[in-house]
């Protein structure tokens, strides 16, 4: 079983090391340039330029660039923010570091219990009304953009209501809204996924045999279906913290939050190439992790795989 | 374990002096000012930085010889007065007594020295501010790094200090320079601005949040007499709406309205006592560079172009009212501007007219061009690709281009046709027309010379006599109208919301007031 | 389900039956269709063209002339909206159409013919999935700078290695099938086996796939606009009108509630469709 855990680790390696070359590459590729935008207003300095461009690497030959690049995230160092001069790149990640990632949980746990919730109901009454009901709902929650339902929700409690802040980061209360809007679209994709399993699982043999045998109904959808309903559930609910993840870009553009998200997408506008890079990877590497903790909880809980793995 | 009437009694007595002196601790809790501004700034130090968001934040702690006062006025700040040298151009400084540094140093003229140096010495990114002291003998020796310091400034005692000038520089006593601690470096090492401020404004640093405010505390030694706030915060917004949804909510005591929520403050009652409005002092214009697009050449239809716009519709339809139709360079409010210029009509007629006299009759025989410039634009550019397509027959196709290539791209005269503002950092007209018309200048991105104007611009500079100065200024401005060398633009108001129980703080054409005197009742 | 095109007929008139019995696929189809329609015959539909800005008139409430009224730059919104269905539809159908092109074709090759082959592009594969989708539809779009080509390349650089993993475990599935083996006996090409054999068996799951998938590449197209990285102007895009119309929701909502309705009501017929389709293909779901 440990085995296992480190032969899936190794072969993460080439995936970020390509993960690491694209991105360098890409960024490299952004139009603009990183001393015009220091320069802002005045890039017709070409003395400024040149000495800037020099103290950056910048003037280096791109594979050496590279190679630089590479050597120093070995040796911890990050590089310094093109954007927030004399600062190093870890320092601007780190107060955004742990943000992201707590909305993303928030939003998952927010989800979870709601989105099961409304699939049980919904596969229980399967074409009745209730059904249809809640399958509209669900629908038009991941039809509606987020950036809509956001501006709607901020309208309602913080404007008319004044029972939420609009926006902005510290307190525990301005959190809630941003987790809202995320967990919607979770907790509709959710309702739906549960809803299809639930469907298959009810028509199974077992659970014909565990009604015929007498056990009442609640025991045989909640213990039975459910329980069987989970595995499939929770490799989804893994890949949906990556997209999560990478919906707090929006989720954070619009409430002001100072997260990966929006550090991401401001450092790329501003041409930030160090912490743009260090963002970017830093998504992919969550991302990766977050795939093989999902795939490991599947091959612990599901005795296939467990047994496929000790062969 | 039981619990008896006295141990309840203690219980009670407790949990009731915790919850008195919550309750205290929040009454008196400390008063802080909350404004917003768009985004992060690059750097807190005044040396090196070059970005209006800083610019903004090391005023509220820094300062120069002069200042800006509520009402756009230069007054005096760390120099009480000043005279001309009598042996050769340049300037000789009384400076203010009893001025201490956020450190509790006493600001002294080595400290103006010290900050000069900083500007020019080759190994500092000397930033904005640098530029101002071209004219300062030996400078260039600083520069270039072949003298340790600026020979044409010089120590007379400890608040008198002489600024020699290699030519008479009249402007020098109002450029915004920010003078530092000299003491700094030594006391808290090389990246001393990461931890505290070192200016004698009202306010000092005292944390950052990278983005979501840039805190600050009242200096209380202050030689303006101490603040009657406990703090400043900027809060860091990036968008429009939102700052106006938190002051609505109570979370900020003043905003400065962008450009994208500017309509509907201005047409929302709730907000009608609130609001202060002012022009910018920015100038705005329609740049025809000439050398890249050859229909430019001829005056006749670079004057098609520019009454081919309907200002006052812009400034209803596009700006809900918050913009000022300019007809000339130079920015209402700003010393130097002429009142008297006439009105540029919206004329198709006649602008049609042009075209056909000069040989493209209905656009035919035009060149396609593209109008370009960023995204802050869009709107204005999208405006002007119809009207110029509908009015004139011109084929123009909007860019919006990225922000840091654009501005390369002008700076290097590569764009034919665009809009843009210059905002200025001091109050004399002479930032407009010596930076962005002048001849040499580099920031003259529109590449329009006149040989004319060159000479009353460099004449103006040595004039002191503001009548005289400001009559040359007119001159020059004409010259550049009437060969419709660009086209003048409206001008975005700034506009600010003020909550009732703000005192002593607005908004001016150039930014923020002053931060000195703010109380929040 | 094995293939037999015998039987071809006959399962074309269920599946039109199945398919009109599903409530949601009926629905999702007719929002579709109409939003196809309108797409399409949008220059002689839109009452006015869409870039024809009038600041005398900006932020008109909706009246005779203009149905919903006006934008920020007196532009008519009922016009924009209209050609605001193209350019949500070509986006989405073309990333659609490379996505399964590139997708499907690079992951038969890849089940098909296993190996190295199979290793090298399932290695891409799972570089491209291990970034996060927004982020890097970000990165691309920044990279080629704004505009409906750039949109359209990066949504489909997202999307297409999800489409060829699908197909390539499709095709493992099917490879195992008597007929193929049949196939190989009676000399088929590879080519012939993937084209004619394979290619019929497996593009159920797929279209489903993909008809699901048009309406995350309808909201993907909005996010990117409403960023600033999307359609630029004077094209009009729902996303960037749903931007564009945000700031003034409270004083002039017609802008962003218009543009809302008709994106939310276009990706739902979407979805629906797609639920629809999956409910009629899926054939675990049927038969008992």
């Amino acid at each position: 079983m440990f085995r296992y855990f480190l032969r899936r680790l190794a072969g993460l390696t080439p995936v970020l090391g390509a993960a690491i070359v694209v991105t360098f590459l890409a960024i490299r590729a952004l139009p603009g340039d990183p001393v015009g935008v220091m320069l802002s207003d005045h890039s017709a300095d070409v003395a400024m330029a040149t000495r800037l461009r020099a103290e950056y690497g910048l003037d280096r030959p791109l594979p050496e660039q590279f190679l630089r690049y590479v050597w120093d995230i070995f040796t911890g160092n990050f590089g310094l923010s093109f954007r927030y001069v004399h600062r190093p790149v870890w320092e601007v990640l780190r107060d955004s570091l742990l943000i992201s990632p707590l909305l993303a949980l928030g939003a998952l746990a927010l989800a979870l219990p709601i989105g099961v919730l409304l699939g049980v109901q919904a596969a229980l009454h399967r074409n009745t009304m209730r059904d249809t009901a809640i399958i509209v709902s669900l629908v038009a929650g991941l039809s509606i953009p987020n950036f809509g339902i956001a501006t709607f929700l901020v309208y309602l409690f913080s404007v008319k209501m004044n029972l939420l802040p609009v926006a902005g980061w510290g307190q525990f209360k301005q959190a809630i809204l941003p987790i809202v809007v995320l967990a919607l679209p979770s907790a509709a994709y959710i309702a739906r996924l549960t809803r299809t399993f639930m469907l298959e699982v009810l028509q199974q043999d077992f659970i014909r045999t565990a009604r015929a045998k007498g056990l009442a109904e609640r025991l045989v959808v909640y213990r039975h279906a459910l329980g069987n309903t989970l595995v499939p559930l929770s490799t989804s609910a893994g890949i949906m913290f990556g997209g999560l993840l990478s919906n707090t870009v929006v989720v954070e553009t619009i409430f002001n939050i100072p997260g990966l998200g929006r550090l991401a997408i401001d450092s790329i506008f501003a041409r930030d190439y160090p912490v743009a890079m260090a963002v970017v990877i830093l998504f992919v590497l969550f991302y990766a992790l977050i795939n093989l903790a999902v795939d490991l909880f599947y091959a612990l809980i599901d005795p296939r795989v467990r047994q496929e793995i000790a062969a | 374990m039981k619990v008896g009437p006295k141990s309840a009694f203690r219980v009670l007595a407790v949990a009731g002096a915790i919850f008195v002196g919550a309750l205290g601790a929040s009454l008196a809790e400390a008063k802080t000012f909350r404004i917003n501004v768009v985004g992060d700034p690059a750097q807190m130090d005044p040396i090196t930085y070059s970005e209006i968001v800083a610019g903004r934040i090391l005023r509220a702690m820094y300062q120069g010889f002069t200042t800006i006062d509520d009402s756009g006025r230069n007054v005096p700040a760390l120099a009480e007065k000043w005279e001309p040298l009598a042996t050769g151009p340049g300037f000789r400084f009384h400076l203010r007594k009893g001025v201490k540094f956020h450190s509790g140093r006493e600001f002294t003229a080595k400290d103006v020295k010290y900050t000069f140096e900083e500007l020019l010495r080759p190994g500092a990114k000397g930033g904005l501010n640098s530029t101002y002291l071209k004219v300062v003998v030996g400078a260039d020796e600083m520069k270039k790094g072949t003298a340790k310091e600026i020979s044409g400034v010089k120590i007379v005692d400890d608040q008198t200090i002489d600024i020699q000038f290699t030519k008479m520089d009249v402007l020098f006593p109002i450029y915004p320079f920010y003078f530092m601690d000299s003491g700094i470096v030594a006391e808290q090492g090389a990246d001393w601005m990461t931890k505290v401020s070192a200016g004698t404004g009202p306010f000092k640093f005292s944390k950052w949040q990278r983005g979501a405010s840039v805190d600050l505390v009242a200096h209380p030694g202050y030689w303006g007499g101490a603040p009657k706030v406990d703090g400043l915060s900027f809060k860091i917004v990036p968008n429009a709406d939102t700052a106006i949804s938190q002051y609505e909510a109570g979370e900020l005591d003043f905003v400065d309205v962008y450009a994208a929520a500017m309509r509907r403050v201005l047409r929302d009652d709730r907000f009608k006592n609130d609001i202060i409005r002012v022009p910018r002092a920015q100038s705005t214009y329609l740049a025809m560079n000439q050398n890249l697009y050859a229909p430019f050449k001829d005056k006749r239809v670079r004057e098609a172009i520019t009454i081919a716009i309907d200002r006052p519709a812009m400034v209803k339809g596009l700006y809900g009212g918050a913009a000022f139709v300019l007809n000339g360079v130079v920015t209402p409010g700003m010393p130097g501007f002429n009142p008297d210029l006439p009105e540029i009509k919206y004329d198709p007629e006649r602008a049609k007219k042009l075209m056909a006299e000069a040989g493209y009759p209905g656009g035919k025989g035009l060149p396609p061009i593209d109008i370009a410039s960023t995204e802050a634009f869009k709107d204005e550019i999208t405006y002007y690709a119809n009207q110029f397509n509908r009015v004139l027959g011109m084929p123009v196709t909007v860019k919006v281009v990225e922000r840091a290539t654009h501005i390369r791209a002008m700076n290097a005269g590569e764009v034919a046709f665009f809009p843009w503002g210059w905002t200025a950092d001091y109050t004399d007209a002479a930032y407009y027309l010596s930076q962005m018309w002048y001849g040499p200048s580099p920031y003259n991105r529109g590449r329009w010379k006149n040989a004319d104007y060159d000479k009353l611009i460099e004449e103006a500079l040595t004039v002191a006599d503001d009548a005289k100065r400001f009559a040359l200024y007119h001159k020059a401005e004409k010259i550049l109208l009437d060969d419709f060398g660009m086209a003048p633009v409206p001008m975005s108001a700034v506009v600010g919301l003020k909550k009732p129980n703000v005192k002593n703080f607005t908004i001016t054409p150039f930014g923020f007031g002053e931060f000195a005197r703010v109380e929040i009742n | 389900m094995s293939g037999g095109k015998d039987s071809a007929d006959a399962s074309s008139g269920r599946f039109i039956r199945r398919f009109l019995r599903q409530r949601n696929a009926v629905i999702g189809g007719a929002i579709v269709l109409v939003v196809l329609a309108v797409a399409i015959l949008a220059p002689w539909l839109a009452p006015h063209p869409f870039d024809a800005t009038d600041l005398v008139n900006v932020w008109a409430p909706p009246d005779a002339v203009n149905w919903i009224g006006t934008d920020k730059l007196g532009r008519d919104i009922a016009s924009r909206l209209i050609y605001g269905a193209r350019a949500s539809l070509m986006v989405a159908l073309s990333v659609v159409a490379i996505t399964l092109v590139l997708g499907v074709a690079l992951g038969m090759i890849a089940g098909y013919f296993g190996g190295r082959t199979d290793g090298i592009l399932m290695r891409i594969v799972d570089v491209t999935l291990a970034f996060p989708e927004v982020v890097f539809a970000i990165l691309v779009a920044s990279v080629l700078g704004p505009g409906m080509a750039t949109v359209i390349v990066s949504l489909a650089l997202v999307w297409w290695p999800g489409i060829a993993r699908l197909t390539r475990s499709l095709v493992l599935v099917q490879k195992q099938e008597l007929f193929v083996d049949a196939a190989i006996v009676a000399g088929a090409s590879p080519g012939e086996i993937l084209r004619r054999h394979l290619l019929p068996n497996i593009i159920a799951p797929l279209i489903v796939r993909a008809s699901v998938g048009i309406g995350f590449i309808i909201m993907a197209e909005a996010t990117l606009s409403f960023l600033g990285l999307g359609l630029q102007e004077p094209t009009p895009s729902w996303g960037s009108m749903i931007r564009d119309g945000l700031p003034a929701l409270r004083t002039d909502p017609y802008l962003a509630v218009s543009g809302s309705i008709v994106l939310g009501l276009t990706i739902i017929g979407f979805n629906l469709l797609g639920d629809g389709l999956r409910d009629v293909l899926d054939p675990r779901l049927h038969g008992r």
